[in-house]
């Protein structure tokens, strides 16, 4: 079909199904999904604190130099897992912390080298967001500082 | 404009057969309680896009929601392969695309796939409602080409790249002059685009 381009508009099952009658009510769906969710709250923390753990263990100044042999991908994986159940902290940053690792990763790994002084202020912040004693001015404050960290690339830094 | 939800408005997703798609549990567990609540009964779990391509070949879904960075096979390549690769009722499927890190790139690559929307993480019921809503009421209608088969990805209207000669009829031809005279006031342009009743 080389340089064809075909327009057109399939059918919509989810459209049709959605309008069938019965149902619930937006209010009561998003209330009932929270309170599905509510089980998950106890693992989900868990499994937070573990990968934040595991961070800090293999990629934190603790691990001396150790974290030199560790990738790229596993340090970017591990910040995801933390973003993935970081809504049960809705107002602890901490997924915006994770998200800025996210980042710094990335550049990090296309520069080929660690940037390590921007990686422990990602990981003292975290331990620091998740204690949850700072005020809502101090989280945004660190936020907007870890952003500035993550988004200078090597050759800036 | 896409419509914010209503409180009141009334939705049935009962029906819904529901494929959710991701390597991490701890996500894909979540996923599927925040659509249990909204009262989905049929949900297909893939702990893998390999997975997932087994199921889709097999099975007819009405909705994909997918991780995208996952070992192997991704979620971006999980959807290119879907809109091509799969049973052909499985192949205009809404597909909501779900990530923890979502830099531009990775939402245009979102987008190149053939994703009807990607939703960041981390998910919250809300949001993840307000999508798939608009995946159920999504009027852009599908282009397939040699390198694209997905949601029309220029519905701004904004036309071709600049430097880039239009495919479409309906795209200007010729080059574009700089803007002339003053502008016009928001009442006149009001005017223009919307006559208003006036008392005499």
């Amino acid at each position: 079909m080389s340089g064809v381009v075909r327009k057109f508009r399939p059918p919509n099952r989810l459209s049709m199904l959605v309008k069938a009658s019965g149902g619930k009510r937006v209010k009561e769906a998003l209330e009932a999904a929270d309170a599905a969710l509510e089980p998950l709250r106890a693992p989900s923390l868990a499994i937070l604190d573990a990968a934040l753990a595991d961070i800090e263990a293999r990629f934190g100044p603790a691990a001396g130099a150790g974290r030199e042999g560790e990738g790229f991908q596993d340090l970017y994986a591990l910040s995801l897992r933390i973003i993935d159940v970081a809504g049960f902290l809705p107002e602890s940053s901490v997924d915006q912390a994770a998200v800025s690792l996210c980042a710094l990763v990335d550049h990090c790994a296309e520069a080929g080298a660690w940037r390590w002084d921007a990686v422990d202020v990602h990981v003292h912040a975290l331990r620091l967001l998740r204690g949850g004693a700072l005020e809502p001015d101090q989280r945004k404050a660190m936020i907007e500082g870890l952003n500035k960290v993550s988004q200078r690339r090597l050759e800036e830094a | 404009m896409r419509e914010p939800l209503l409180a009141a408005a009334r939705l049935n997703l009962e029906k819904v057969e529901t494929l959710l798609v991701d390597d991490s549990v701890a996500s894909l567990n979540l996923l599927a309680q925040v659509l249990l609540g909204f009262g989905v009964k049929s949900i297909a779990r893939a702990d893998s896009a390999r997975a997932a391509q087994g199921l889709l070949k097999e099975r007819t879904f009405d909705l994909v929601i997918s991780a995208t960075n996952m070992a192997g096979v991704d979620g971006y390549e999980l959807t290119r392969w879907l809109r091509r690769g799969a049973l052909e009722a499985n192949r205009y499927v809404p597909v909501i695309l779900v990530s923890g890190h979502t830099p531009p790139s990775q939402v245009f690559k979102a987008r190149d796939a053939g994703a009807n929307f990607t939703v960041a993480k981390p998910i919250t019921p809300r949001v993840l409602l307000e999508r798939i809503l608009w995946a159920a009421r999504e009027d852009r209608q599908f282009i397939e080409c040699d390198t694209y088969l997905g949601p029309d990805r220029r519905f701004k209207n904004e036309g071709p790249p600049p430097g880039i000669e239009g495919r479409r009829r309906d795209d200007l031809k010729g080059e574009l002059g700089q803007p002339s005279g003053v502008n016009l006031s928001q009442d006149q342009i009001n005017d223009m685009m919307k006559p208003a009743k006036v008392k005499l």
